[in-house]
């Protein structure tokens, strides 16, 4: 266990930095549990269907947890969950729009929420004290999600030529974004590093294709000849681009706003 | 879809009885794993077990859902 980060100390550009941090995982949380709901009735079976709605709701809960984690730099959580426009939003870039099939949702808890998964685990060994605290049992969830994503993309990789070309069509769109989103060794990055809150970019990157590899090859995927997206918006920490204004607007709970009670 | 038939049994409490609590439909036993705490989450389960259908082995009746898993499997 190393010493925490004491965040009262961090500079202006450090505490931009884990801000970043934070907002990237929480975001892309929440639009990962956003996908997953889409799929709470429609899937394959009832039971999927289920395990679909449990996995939304670790995805919110994840995502509460780390927005509550921005007070720790006096931030509102509050005017961040409610109150961003698309363009603030540092999720990654996979869960932009919907998935459009079911095949494209499996790619995604195999790929989007294993890298996902990977940022979180090393946040949780990090010195940031809440998310030593708070992450550990997010880790554990996840590997339900790991159980899931495995099974049913194996079982597609070895199905129709229709459900094989989707899978495929899937992860070469989604692989080189969590590989980009993994990897990046900017400024912001290197200061988390530098601070302990995480792990670097490259030893993430062996993390995740250590715990995709098998999964992928299944789907004649070679995680190793794949290349990470190009494009980088260093502000937000995510390759180029916004979720859609639907995507948003459920995030943010636009449609209840005047019920919000916070 | 290929699926197998997984029975659920689970106790509330360390030294309950292991009680039978349903069934899954599941691609293997990981997911089998995932479908039965997702679907039997009404309790905080102190213990739950997965066991395919066709591996339970009926004593007295020769007919019913394990007769018939247990036929089909042979």
């Amino acid at each position: 266990m190393r010493d925490f980060l004491n965040v009262a100390a961090l500079e202006a550009e450090g505490r931009s930095a884990l801000r970043r941090h934070i907002l990237r995982l929480a975001d892309s949380k929440r639009l990962m549990g956003i996908r997953y709901s889409d799929w709470n009735l429609g899937a394959p079976t009832v039971e999927t269907g289920i395990a679909m709605s449990s996995m939304t709701q670790d995805e919110w809960g994840h995502a509460r947890l780390l927005y509550a984690m921005l007070k720790e730099l006096d931030v509102d959580p509050m005017e961040i969950e409610h109150d961003r426009p698309a363009d603030g939003y540092a999720n990654i870039r996979s869960v932009d729009e919907p998935f459009p099939d079911w095949a494209a949702t499996v790619a995604g808890i195999v790929i989007v929420d294993g890298a996902l998964s990977t940022a979180i685990a090393a946040f949780s060994r990090g010195s940031f004290e809440p998310a030593q605290s708070r992450c550990a049992k997010m880790v554990l969830e996840e590997e339900f999600h790991v159980s899931m994503g495995a099974a049913w993309y194996r079982r597609l990789a070895a199905s129709s030529d229709e459900a094989k070309a989707l899978l495929r069509q899937a992860t070469d769109r989604f692989l080189p974004d969590a590989l980009a989103w993994l990897g990046t060794e900017d400024e912001a990055s290197r200061l988390m590093l530098d601070a302990g809150v995480t792990d670097s970019g490259p030893d993430l990157v062996v993390a995740f294709k250590d715990a995709v590899r098998a999964v992928l090859a299944s789907g004649g995927v070679d995680v190793d000849a794949v290349q990470p997206a190009e494009g980088w918006d260093a502000a937000r920490g995510r390759g180029p681009g916004q979720p859609d204004e639907d995507t948003v607007e459920r995030a943010r709970g636009d449609r209840n706003r005047a019920l919000l009670v916070e | 879809m290929l699926e197998i038939t997984y029975d659920v049994f689970a106790r509330k409490n360390r030294g309950d009885m292991l009680s039978h609590i349903g069934y899954v439909d599941a691609l293997d036993d990981e997911t089998a794993k995932v479908y039965a705490w997702t679907t039997y989450s009404e309790e905080n389960w102190f213990e739950m077990c997965v066991v395919p259908r066709s591996e339970i082995i009926p004593v007295n009746l020769t007919e019913g859902p394990f007769a018939r898993a247990r036929g089909a499997a042979s």
